[in-house]
C-alpha cells in the first residue's frame, strides 16, 4: 500500500478514492437543451417567467383541485429541498426523513387543536395576554386551550425538528454512510409509531383534528385552496432562495467536499461533526415547516402520513431530480405530484373507458393510482442505472480546454514578483530561524494491534527548512504523516508544534494550528471545480455561517472576494498548469495536475508547515524537477516543508536534511549526501549484498 | 399459566420466531460481508418466498389449515415446498444482482443501496397488483402435537423449525469455512481487488452470496408463513428491518453472530411482547439497533469483514 501509485491513465477501481464521480457530466446529446442557462441572462429571465407562472397558476386554472393539489405538490418541494441538503449536499443518506415532517406537523397540530388542554392556572395568564393560549370553560372547569398561530409556528416548528434532527444525529453521524441510513429508516419507523401509540398526546391512529386554520390579519384561509397555495409557493421560493445561497458558500464547499471525501475534508480543516449536524438539522428544519404547512393546509395529522412510503417518496423525488440539484429536486417534486394527482387517475379513467368499450372486465376495473408504489421502484432503479446524476444535473458544464491552452508555456519558477503569498498569508509563513523549531516529535510510538508502525521517533523541523522523510515500503513514513495530521490519534509520546501539544487533537482542528498535508493516493473533492477545491482549503479561514451565507451579508461577500483572489494567487504558483483550468471539475485532469491541484489546496490554508507525501508519484522526471523547483520557491517565501519522497535527486535538490525510516524507526539522518552513503541506509533499500558492493 | 411457564413459552416462542430472523438475517451478512451493501431488495426476496412457499402447497392441494398431513407424505411435501422455494428465491436473487447491481458496481455512494430500495419496492407493488392487497390465508400441514412443559408447550412445527434452521446454517457454515468456493468467497469479503487477482471469480462468488442469501430468505418466507397463517405483500418490511437488526446486533459480515443476533432479537420480540406490549416491539427493537450501532458498531461477536472504504 505504501508506494504503489496508478499510473496516470488508471482505471478508476474498486478502492481509488479518487474513482468514478457520483454525479458525471450531462451527455452531449442534451447539450442543445441546457446550452442556453448557461447565460446568466437567460438563467434569470426563466426564474422570473417561472415566478409569474406559478403566481398566476390559481387564476388560470381556476380549478380547486388543481390549486389544493399544486399546494400539496409545494410541501413536496419543500421536503425534498431538505432533503436534498442531507442527501444531496452532504451525502448522508437519510431514510427515514418523514419523522421530521411528523414532528413538525404535530408540534402545529397539538399546539393550535384540543388535543391537549390542561387546567387554567395563572401560569398561563401571560400566554394568554400574547395570544398562545385562550382560556375555555367547560362544565365550570377553566382549560387552556392552546392557539399559537401559524405564523409563528412556521418557524418553530422548523426549530423543533432541528433539535430533533440533532438530537438523533449527534450520536449516529459518526457512523459509516451506510449505518447511517439504516439508523434513520429505524428513527422513521419509531416516530410514527410513537405517534399511534402514545394517543394522549396524538390521539394515535385516528389522528388530530380540528386543527386550526392559519389566518392572515383578519383573513381566515377556511377550506380555499388558494391561500395554502400561496403560503406553500412562498415557503419554496424561499427554501430555493436558501438552498442556492448555501450552496455556494463556504457551508455548501463544505458539505460537499464531507460528501466527496470525508478524510479529505477533515484533513483541510472542515470539522465533520458540526457540518454533518448543520445539513442534518437544516434538512429537518425544512422537513418541519413543510409539515406544519401541510397540517395547517389538511388540518388534520394521522400516523399514517409519515411512514416509510412518505421518506422513500421524497427521495425519489431527490433522486429523479438530480441529486444535489436545487432546481432538480423541486422538479422531480413536481413531477412526481403531477403524475399521483393528475396522471395515473385520467389515465385510469381512459383506461377503464378503452376497457368498456371493448367489454374487457380487467381494464374497465383497473386503478392505476395503485401502481404509484411501483413507479417509484422503476424511477429509483432506472435513474441509478442510467442517469444518476437526475433530469437536471447539479455540477455546471465545463468547456474542454483548446489545444492552445492546453499546450502554453509553463512557467516553472515561483517568482516572489508574481506571488504575494506572504502579504496575503497573514498568519502564516513565519520564517524565525532558531526559535522554537516548527515541529518536535518525542518518543513517537504508534501500534496496530500488535503491529508497532512507529517505535519510539525523534523528529525535530526546525523552522524555515525542507525536511525530507525517505524510507523502504512499510517503513511508517504514511502512518507519521497521519499521526502529525490526526488521521492517527493513538500515538504515544508528544508531538510539538510551535511548542504546543498536537498529539490527539482531531484534524481539523491541527489544520487550523497551521498544518497542511497532501496524501500520497490523491484525495480530491471530485465533483467540484479546481477552484473551488482549492477554495475548500480555505475553510478553516473563513467564518461565514449558515446565516450570513444565506443573506449574504457585506462581510461575508468581501470574504468571498477575497478568497477567490487568494485561490488565484495560489493557482499562480503552478503558473498554466491550473490557471486554464480553475473552472472544471477535478476529474478530467491529468495525474500530475491533481497532485497540483492538491497542493494549491494545503497551501490555500494558509499554513505554516506544509506535509507532503510524495507529492511526485506518477510523473516523470521532468515534471517532478519542475515540482521541487516550485517547492524550493514556495520555501525560499518563508514556508518550512516535510516531504516524503522516494526520488532521490528531487531529495537532493532539496531537502536540508533527511530522516530515514526503516520498520518504524529512525535509522539515521543528516544531510541527504551523507545519508545517501550510510551503510544502513542502503543495506535497508537495497539489501545487504548490495550494499556490502556500494 | 404460571409466570414460570409464561416465560418458557416466550422462551420457546423466541427461540422459534429467531430461528427465521436468524435465517433472513444471514442474507443480509453474507452479501454485507463480500460487497458492503445493504441489500434492501432481501426484505421482499423474503416476502415473495412466503408466496413461493404458498403456491406450491396449493399445488399439492392444501389451502388453510383444515389438511392436515402425517408421516411420509407431510415431510415429503415440506421437503418439496422448501427446496422449491429456496431455489426460486435464490434465483430471484441472482437475477436481482445481475440485473440491477452489477452495472452499479464500482460506482461510489449510496447508488446500489438507494438501487435495492427499489428493487425491493418494485417487488413489493408486483405482488400487490398481481396477488391483491388482501392477507391470505397462508396453508399449514403440520398437526398440531406438542410437548408440555408445565403449561408452556412445544410443538412439532416448532421443532422442525429448529431442525430446519440448524441444517440450513450449518450447511452455509460448513460451506463457507470448507469449500473451494467458501473460500473464495472469504477471500473476496476480506479483499476483492487481491481475491481477483488471485484467480477469484468475483462474480461467480458474488452471485454465489445472492444465491445463498436469497434461498435462506425463501425458507425463512416459508417459516413465515406456517408459524403465522398468513402472508400479504407487506410482510418483508418488518421481519426484514428486524432481520437486519439481527444481523447488525451480531456483528455484520459474521455469520455465526448472524445466527446469535437473530435468536436474540426473536426473544426480544417474544419477551417485549409479552411484559411490555407488542405495540411497542419495534421501537425497543429498533432503539436497540439505535444503540448498536453507535456503542458497539462491530456488533457483540464483531465484523469480521474489514472495513475496505
Amino acid at each position: 500500500m505504501d508506494t504503489t501509485t496508478a499510473p496516470p491513465d488508471a482505471k478508476p477501481g474498486h478502492e481509488n478514492t479518487n474513482a468514478l464521480p457520483t454525479v458525471q457530466a450531462p451527455p452531449a446529446k442534451w447539450r442543445w437543451l441546457t446550452a442556453p442557462f448557461d447565460k446568466p441572462a437567460v438563467r434569470t429571465g426563466s426564474i422570473v417567467l417561472l415566478a409569474v407562472l406559478a403566481v398566476l397558476f390559481p387564476v388560470i386554472t381556476g380549478d380547486q383541485a388543481n390549486i389544493d393539489a399544486a399546494g400539496n405538490a409545494a410541501a413536496y418541494a419543500a421536503l425534498a429541498l431538505g432533503l436534498n441538503i442531507v442527501v444531496g449536499f452532504c451525502g448522508l443518506l437519510d431514510l427515514g426523513y418523514a419523522a421530521f415532517f411528523a414532528i413538525g406537523a404535530y408540534a402545529y397540530g397539538i399546539l393550535t387543536s384540543w388535543q391537549i388542554t390542561p387546567d387554567w392556572s395563572g401560569f398561563w395568564v401571560p400566554f394568554a395576554a400574547l395570544g398562545l393560549v385562550q382560556k375555555v370553560v367547560q362544565n365550570d372547569h377553566a382549560l387552556v386551550h392552546f392557539t399559537v398561530s401559524f405564523w409563528l409556528m412556521l418557524p418553530i416548528s422548523g426549530v423543533i425538528s432541528a433539535f430533533f434532527g440533532i438530537l438523533f444525529g449527534a450520536p449516529t453521524l459518526r457512523l459509516r454512510g451506510d449505518y447511517l441510513a439504516i439508523v434513520t429508516l429505524g428513527f422513521g419507523e419509531i416516530v410514527p409509531i410513537v405517534a399511534r401509540n402514545w394517543t394522549g398526546l396524538t390521539n394515535g391512529a385516528a389522528g388530530l383534528n380540528g386543527i386550526a386554520s392559519p389566518t392572515l390579519f383578519s383573513y381566515k384561509f377556511g377550506i380555499d385552496a388558494t391561500p395554502y397555495y400561496y403560503v406553500g409557493i412562498g415557503v419554496v421560493a424561499f427554501l430555493i432562495f436558501a438552498s442556492t445561497r448555501l450552496r455556494e458558500s463556504r457551508i455548501g464547499r463544505a458539505w460537499m467536499a464531507i460528501r466527496d471525501d470525508e478524510i479529505a475534508a477533515g484533513a483541510m480543516g472542515i470539522n465533520l461533526t458540526r457540518f454533518k449536524l448543520l445539513a442534518f438539522g437544516l434538512g429537518a428544519a425544512f422537513a418541519g415547516m413543510a409539515g406544519t404547512f401541510y397540517v395547517a393546509k389538511l388540518q388534520t395529522a394521522t400516523p399514517d402520513m409519515f411512514g416509510f412510503p412518505v421518506s422513500i417518496m421524497i427521495l425519489v423525488m431527490v433522486v429523479l431530480g438530480g441529486l444535489g440539484s436545487v432546481w432538480g429536486v423541486v422538479l422531480g417534486a413536481v413531477a412526481l405530484q403531477l403524475l399521483q394527482s393528475w396522471f395515473l387517475g385520467d389515465l385510469t379513467q381512459w383506461v377503464n373507458a378503452f376497457g368498456d368499450s371493448i367489454h374487457n372486465n380487467y381494464l374497465s376495473s383497473i386503478d392505476l393510482t395503485q401502481a404509484s408504489e411501483l413507479i417509484f421502484g422503476i424511477i429509483l432503479v432506472i435513474m441509478m442505472l442510467y442517469r444518476r446524476e437526475g433530469l437536471i444535473p447539479a455540477n455546471r458544464r465545463q468547456r474542454a480546454l483548446s489545444f492552445e491552452q492546453q499546450h502554453a508555456t509553463v512557467q516553472t519558477h515561483v517568482r516572489a514578483e508574481d506571488v504575494t503569498l506572504s502579504q496575503i498569508g497573514g498568519e502564516g509563513y513565519i520564517h524565525e530561524p532558531g526559535a522554537v523549531p516548527m515541529l518536535e516529535i518525542n518518543d513517537l510510538t504508534v501500534r496496530f494491534g500488535g503491529l508497532v508502525a512507529l517505535n519510539k521517533v525523534n523528529i525535530t523541523v526546525p523552522a524555515g527548512s525542507v525536511v525530507a522523510v525517505i524510507g523502504p515500503n512499510g517503513s511508517g513514513k504514511s502512518t507519521l504523516f497521519n499521526t502529525i495530521t490526526g488521521l492517527v490519534r493513538a500515538g504515544e509520546g508528544s508531538i510539538l508544534f510551535q511548542g504546543n501539544e498536537i498529539l490527539g487533537l482531531r484534524s481539523d482542528q491541527i489544520l487550523k494550528t497551521g498544518i497542511a498535508r497532501t496524501f500520497q493516493n490523491i484525495r480530491l473533492f471530485t465533483t467540484l471545480t479546481v477552484a473551488e477545491n482549492i477554495m475548500v482549503g480555505l475553510h478553516a479561514r473563513l467564518k461565514a455561517g449558515p446565516f450570513s451565507a444565506v443573506f449574504r451579508s457585506p462581510k461575508k461577500l468581501t470574504e468571498e472576494a477575497a478568497g477567490r483572489d487568494w485561490v488565484i494567487e495560489i493557482a499562480k504558483i503552478f503558473g498554466n498548469r491550473l490557471m486554464p483550468r480553475l473552472g472544471q471539475t477535478v476529474v478530467g485532469l491529468s495525474y500530475a495536475n491533481r497532485r497540483r491541484v492538491e497542493i494549491s489546496r494545503a497551501l490555500a490554508s494558509k499554513p505554516k508547515l506544509l506535509l507532503l507525501d510524495e507529492p511526485t508519484a506518477g510523473m516523470n522526471t521532468s515534471e517532478s524537477l519542475e515540482l521541487a523547483e516550485q517547492i524550493k520557491g514556495l520555501h525560499a517565501l518563508g514556508l518550512t516543508v516535510l516531504i516524503i519522497e522516494h526520488k532521490l535527486d528531487v531529495v537532493t535538490r532539496i531537502a536540508d536534511k533527511v530522516i530515514v525510516l526503516d520498520h518504524g524507526e529512525k535509522l539515521t539522518e543528516g544531510p541527504a549526501d551523507e545519508v545517501r552513503k550510510n551503510e544502513q541506509v542502503l543495506e535497508a533499500y537495497l539489501g545487504r549484498g548490495a550494499a556490502a558492493h556500494a | 399459566m404460571s409466570s414460570f411457564d409464561l416465560l418458557l413459552q416466550q422462551f420457546v416462542n423466541g427461540l422459534s420466531l429467531g430461528a427465521m430472523y436468524a435465517l433472513l438475517a444471514l442474507g443480509f451478512t453474507i452479501v454485507y460481508g463480500i460487497m458492503e451493501l445493504i441489500n434492501f431488495s432481501h426484505f421482499n426476496v423474503f416476502m415473495i418466498g412466503s408466496f413461493v412457499a404458498m403456491g406450491v402447497l396449493s399445488l399439492f392441494g392444501l389451502s388453510g389449515q383444515t389438511v392436515l398431513l402425517h408421516g411420509f407424505p407431510l415431510v415429503g411435501v415440506l421437503v418439496v415446498t422448501l427446496a422449491v422455494t429456496m431455489i426460486a428465491c435464490g434465483m430471484l436473487g441472482v437475477g436481482i444482482e445481475r440485473l440491477a447491481l452489477r452495472p452499479l458496481r464500482g460506482v461510489q455512494g449510496p447508488m446500489a443501496m438507494i438501487t435495492t430500495i427499489g428493487v425491493s419496492y418494485v417487488l413489493s407493488n408486483v405482488v400487490m397488483l398481481t396477488m391483491g392487497a388482501n392477507t391470505k390465508n397462508f396453508p399449514n400441514p403440520i398437526p398440531s402435537v406438542a410437548l408440555h412443559i408445565g403449561t408452556a408447550q412445544i410443538t412439532v412445527f416448532q421443532f422442525i423449525i429448529w431442525a430446519l434452521s440448524a441444517v440450513l446454517m450449518g450447511g452455509l457454515y460448513f460451506f463457507v469455512q470448507r469449500s473451494k468456493l467458501g473460500k473464495a468467497m472469504r477471500a473476496t469479503a476480506q479483499d476483492p481487488d487481491a481475491a481477483l487477482m488471485m484467480g477469484v471469480d468475483v462474480n461467480r462468488v458474488i452471485m454465489t452470496a445472492f444465491f445463498l442469501g436469497s434461498a435462506l430468505a425463501g425458507a425463512a418466507g416459508f417459516i413465515f408463513g406456517l408459524y403465522y397463517n398468513f402472508t400479504n405483500f407487506g410482510i418483508g418490511f418488518t421481519a426484514g428491518l428486524r432481520a437486519f437488526t439481527a444481523a447488525v446486533l451480531g456483528g455484520i459480515g459474521n455469520i455465526p453472530g448472524a445466527m446469535i443476533g437473530g435468536l436474540l432479537i426473536g426473544l426480544i420480540e417474544a419477551m417485549a411482547g409479552q411484559y411490555i406490549g407488542a405495540k411497542w416491539a419495534d421501537v425497543i427493537i429498533f432503539s436497540l439497533l439505535v444503540l448498536v450501532l453507535v456503542c458497539r458498531p462491530a456488533g457483540l461477536l464483531g465484523r469480521l469483514a474489514p472495513t475496505k472504504s
